[in-house]
């Protein structure tokens, strides 16, 4: 499943290797957007976990359809 | 300060839930962190965290880096006149498992009050399932404390088990006034607050009460930390952070030393940079590059303390890196007054592991490595796998599994050992037998057989002496021994899951034989499996004898359960036999057991069981007796039958009163939740329905029933069959057909008699008589009816003829009046036939108090009421309420009726 992730504050592509490889992408409105597939449900909810434990602020959780699915790492 | 005495009889008392559990408990988390320095006194946050008027529950729920750990362990410091008891318990992942999160529990609650939670701990040991009679005790103990005790629950987030928030959730809503519960947590736990709220029971501090305000960001930044920052700077520093704590630590540090703070807040201020990715930065940028190094390489340790980091580092110095850390505040926690634990303050350390996932992502295996290297060297097993498993190293992580199974076993960790299991890739097991059976028992247990068989075939092929043994891996040589005989067993389950009753038979005779003669639990369970084949295929005596030795093995090898389930087994065989007392016995013996140690799982069923023995009997008030008491005991103390069984003896003994509706009601809801386990279905509900359909005069649809159920006149005898086939038979004769009636019946006696299945073959006699009578051979019919009370009267057996309705009623009457064999036993039944349980209080024995028996003797007599209270030396009106009290317990309204009762009774 495509996930895509919007976190408060801007997170850089430093933290992809942490996040099991999703791309990063920081916005112009100051939001990080994670884009990128997870295996099922449990890892999903794995990797809210991580964000939680990290602290960054959680705004949108979003399934995409596959065929807008982004990968790999963003400059 | 503790003195050694009070020390020493702390660790006795933990000693306890360590040596009662098995689980080794670390000391570390069984108290707070020490408080740090330079923390800010938060007066507004201490005015509702009071310690002389504690709320019922406080929940401080805020994300990490809020300070929530420090406000509590200021808390608890603060206001050393007031001195409640309190129990902490630092949680992480491990404690997911219930029994270890409740031996922590345990252990932290009785160190404060010592006397509280030994029955607990037990009930822990031996019943771990149900969790909630484990919490019941602990409840119980403390509602009879005299003085208050504090529990803090500190990263309750952390663990992520049902069972254990269920069994919190029971705690929660069962508090007993001198429990005061604290829970830290970075997400809300899963228990309905709104409650607690409305009572005004529950403190909250959550994340907008704990951010920093200026004034405090100003107390900490300069005052604590020794700052000397503008006003303005403050706001700034306050705004972007908005009060989060670990982040104002993290703009301290990084400001210490700058001879241009200004610059440094102006520049994080107009950086978009998520607050701690950015602060964190700055910090690890400024230390020297082998602070640096160590911080990031030790960042994957859970705990650290010299000789590990020494270990994983490669550092000799390890013992001064801690302490000058420690000293310059950079999130280094100390978990123990000698320093010799610590541990990172979480989102510190999960930044670092971040950074390290991305500066040296390959290094991260070599760290784990060598860490649970050390663990294991150290005894911590639990540690060692959890560092293997993070290193990829499964191999490695696969042989500290296989060998901490026996003691995971041992102190029932079953849900870590499940969760090892699923760790590990599937490929590990291939070569790697012991493990494989680990994972067929664990697999089993949840039911998902799915690749139980190729695991089993594996297994087989290594253990096959001729196999060539070369590429397989065995680390525990005496689980190796033994996996012939249990991968026989787990043959045989799957082969009775699969309804292959043969199969299940010789899979288990093989296990037997293949079994240590002192492998007392392999035996039983091989018993106990062969006895379940024989007796599904009616051999009720071998089966009996199969039980009988199952017991006797799983006493032998204390596992009291599979006694309570066995002896279930087996009260329900000797039923079939027609041996009430023998079966009486069984039950009896299951249930002081199960009373005794817990209770256990099982004494539930013990009381039904006991009741339905009452019923059979008629003995209706002490089987609605037992009922109420099975019933109360709960689902959690009873196996899968007894939700359908219970509710089909109450609608017998509602329908015996009467209650027809009420009783098809029951029968529905028994239906639905039917459940035998793996144990013959000799009893379907269905036809107990059909069967008081007819006693209530509905004998369409008792016979609509028998279409559904394919019974024909015709039918050959069997015994998973008996029962429907003898219900059948009344339908015949409620339906005007008694002649199809006679045939079915009499190859039901056969067939019965020959089974030695002595209850059916008593019903069939006595429905065979009633054949007889309707069609008007009344020999016949009385000769057939002696048969029947002759062999009724050995065990005790009357519902069955009163269930047989007014016809049976007539035809005893005139078996009473020829006098011949079985008329005591016509007399008995009809005695009794007309009684219905009272829906007062029924009686045993001992309810009658002294003085009431003492009425009850002199009501014998025929002494006066004036006369008994003369010789009782009471007054007239305490004879006529005892009297009163007297008739209301034995179920009548006269002196005679009384006296006729109580002989009954035997009293």
């Amino acid at each position: 499943m495509q996930y895509e992730i919007r976190l408060d504050g801007h997170l850089g592509t430093r933290w992809a290797a942490w996040l099991d490889g999703l791309a990063i992408s920081c916005e112009s409105d100051g939001t990080t957007v994670l884009r990128g597939s997870v295996v099922d449900q449990a890892a999903l909810h794995g990797l809210l976990q991580k964000l939680r434990d990290v602290g960054i602020p959680l705004i949108s959780l979003t399934q995409v359809p596959s065929d807008q699915a982004f990968e790999g790492n963003r400059p | 300060m503790p003195t050694a005495a009070c020390r020493s009889s702390r660790s006795v008392i933990r000693s306890m839930a360590v040596a009662v559990t098995g689980i080794p408990l670390l000391e570390s988390k069984l108290h707070a962190p020490r408080r740090r320095q330079g923390v800010v006194a938060r007066a507004r946050l201490a005015q509702r965290l009071r310690r002389d008027v504690l709320p019922a529950v406080v929940l401080v729920s805020a994300p990490a880096g809020f300070g929530k750990t420090t406000l509590l362990t200021d808390w608890l410091a603060a206001d050393a006149a007031v001195t409640t008891p309190t129990a902490w318990v630092s949680l992480d992942r491990r404690d997911s498992d219930p029994a270890v999160f409740w031996a922590y529990v345990l252990a932290a609650v009785r160190r404060v009050a010592g006397e509280v939670g030994a029955d607990a701990l037990s009930r822990l040991r031996s019943a771990p399932a149900a969790l909630d009679a484990v919490v019941a005790s602990l409840l119980n103990d403390l509602d009879a404390l005299d003085d208050d005790v504090v529990l803090v629950l500190d990263d309750y987030h952390a663990v992520e088990s049902l069972d254990v928030h269920e069994s919190m959730l029971f705690l929660v809503e069962h508090l007993p006034g001198p429990l005061h519960l604290v829970v830290a947590s970075r997400a809300d736990p899963p228990w309905p607050l709104a409650g607690l709220r409305a009572r005004g029971e529950l403190v909250e501090i959550r994340a907008s009460d704990l951010r920093f305000t200026a004034q405090e960001a100003q107390a900490y930044l300069n005052d604590a930390m020794g700052l000397d920052l503008a006003v303005a700077d403050i706001g700034v520093l306050e705004t972007r952070t908005e009060g989060w704590i670990a982040a104002l630590q993290l703009a301290a540090l990084s400001l210490r030393g700058r001879d241009d703070p200004a610059a440094f807040i102006a520049g994080f201020a107009g950086d978009d940079r998520f607050v701690v990715d950015y602060l964190v930065d700055e910090v690890l940028d400024r230390q020297a590059d082998a602070v640096r190094t160590f911080l990031l390489e030790t960042s994957i340790l859970a705990r650290l303390s010299a000789p590990l980091c020494a270990a994983v580092t490669g550092r000799g110095d390890t013992r001064s890196m801690l302490a000058a850390l420690e000293r310059s505040n950079l999130f280094l926690v100390a978990l123990d007054d000698r320093r010799q634990w610590y541990r990172y303050h979480h989102l510190f350390a999960e930044v670092l592991r971040a950074r390290l996932a991305d500066e040296g992502p390959d290094r991260i295996a070599g760290l784990h490595r060598r860490a649970g290297d050390w663990f294991d060297a150290e005894g911590d097993r639990a540690e060692a796998v959890r560092h293997a498993l993070a290193a990829g190293d499964f191999p490695r992580a696969a042989e500290l599994v296989e060998l901490a199974i026996p003691s995971l076993r041992q102190t029932r960790q079953e849900a870590t050992q499940r969760a090892w299991l699923d760790a590990l890739p599937p490929d590990v097991f291939a070569n790697r037998p012991v493990l494989s059976l680990a994972l067929v028992g664990a697999r089993m247990v949840t039911g998902d057989t799915a690749g139980v068989e190729n695991l089993l075939e594996g297994i087989e092929r290594w253990t096959d002496p001729d196999a060539p043994a070369a590429d397989m891996v065995v680390h525990d040589a005496t689980e190796f021994g033994r996996l012939p005989a249990q991968a026989a067993m787990y043959r045989a389950a799957l082969s009775l899951l699969g309804g292959d009753l043969a199969g299940t038979v010789s899979h288990a005779e093989r296990a037997a034989a293949l079994s240590a003669a002192d492998d007392h639990f392999g035996r039983g369970a091989a018993a106990a499996l062969i006895g379940l084949a024989q007796w599904a295929d009616g051999h009720l005596e071998a089966a009996e004898r199969q039980y009988s030795a199952a017991i006797a093995s799983f006493e032998r090898a204390g596992h009291l359960p599979d006694v309570l389930a066995c002896s279930l087994g087996l009260a329900d065989i000797q039923f079939a036999q027609g041996r009430l007392g023998a079966a009486k016995r069984t039950l009896a013996a299951g249930l002081d057991l199960g009373t005794a140690n817990g209770p256990l799982r099982g004494t539930a069923d013990m009381r039904i069981g006991l009741g339905e023995l009452h019923f059979e009997r008629n003995e209706l008030d002490v089987a609605a007796e037992q009922l109420r008491a099975g019933v109360k005991l709960g689902d959690r103390l009873a196996f899968r039958q007894h939700a359908s069984r219970w509710r089909v003896l109450d609608a017998r003994l509602r329908a015996a009163g009467g209650e027809h509706a009420a009783a098809l009601a029951l029968l529905s809801d028994a239906e639905r939740l039917y459940d035998t386990d793996y144990s013959p279905k000799a009893r379907p509900v269905a036809a107990t329905t059909a069967r008081i359909r007819l006693a209530g005069g509905d004998v369409i649809g008792a016979e609509r029933w028998a279409a559904e159920a394919g019974l024909t006149v015709d039918d050959d005898p069997s015994y998973l069959r008996e029962y429907e086939q003898l219900t059948f038979a009344r339908v015949l004769l409620a339906g005007g057909r008694p002649t199809d009636a006679s045939g079915l019946l009499l190859r039901i006696v056969a067939g019965a008699g020959a089974g030695r299945r002595e209850g059916n073959a008593i019903e069939a006699l006595a429905l065979l008589a009633l054949a007889h009578d309707a069609t008007g051979d009344a020999p016949q019919a009385l000769a057939t009816l002696e048969e029947a009370l002759t062999r009724a009267s050995v065990e005790g057996f009357v519902r069955v003829f009163v269930d047989a309705g007014p016809p049976m009623n007539t035809l005893l009457k005139a078996a009473l009046r020829r006098g011949g064999r079985g008329a005591e036993h016509a007399a008995a039944v009809l005695a009794v036939g007309g009684s219905r349980p009272s829906g007062a209080q029924p009686v045993l024995v001992d309810d009658l108090s002294r003085r009431e028996r003492d009425v009850l003797r002199l009501l014998r007599t025929d002494l006066s009421g004036p006369e008994i209270a003369a010789e009782l030396v009471v007054s007239l009106n305490t004879v006529r309420t005892h009297t009163r009290n007297v008739f209301m317990k034995l179920g009548v309204n006269s002196r005679r009726a009384a006296v006729r009762r109580a002989d009954e009774l035997g009293l």
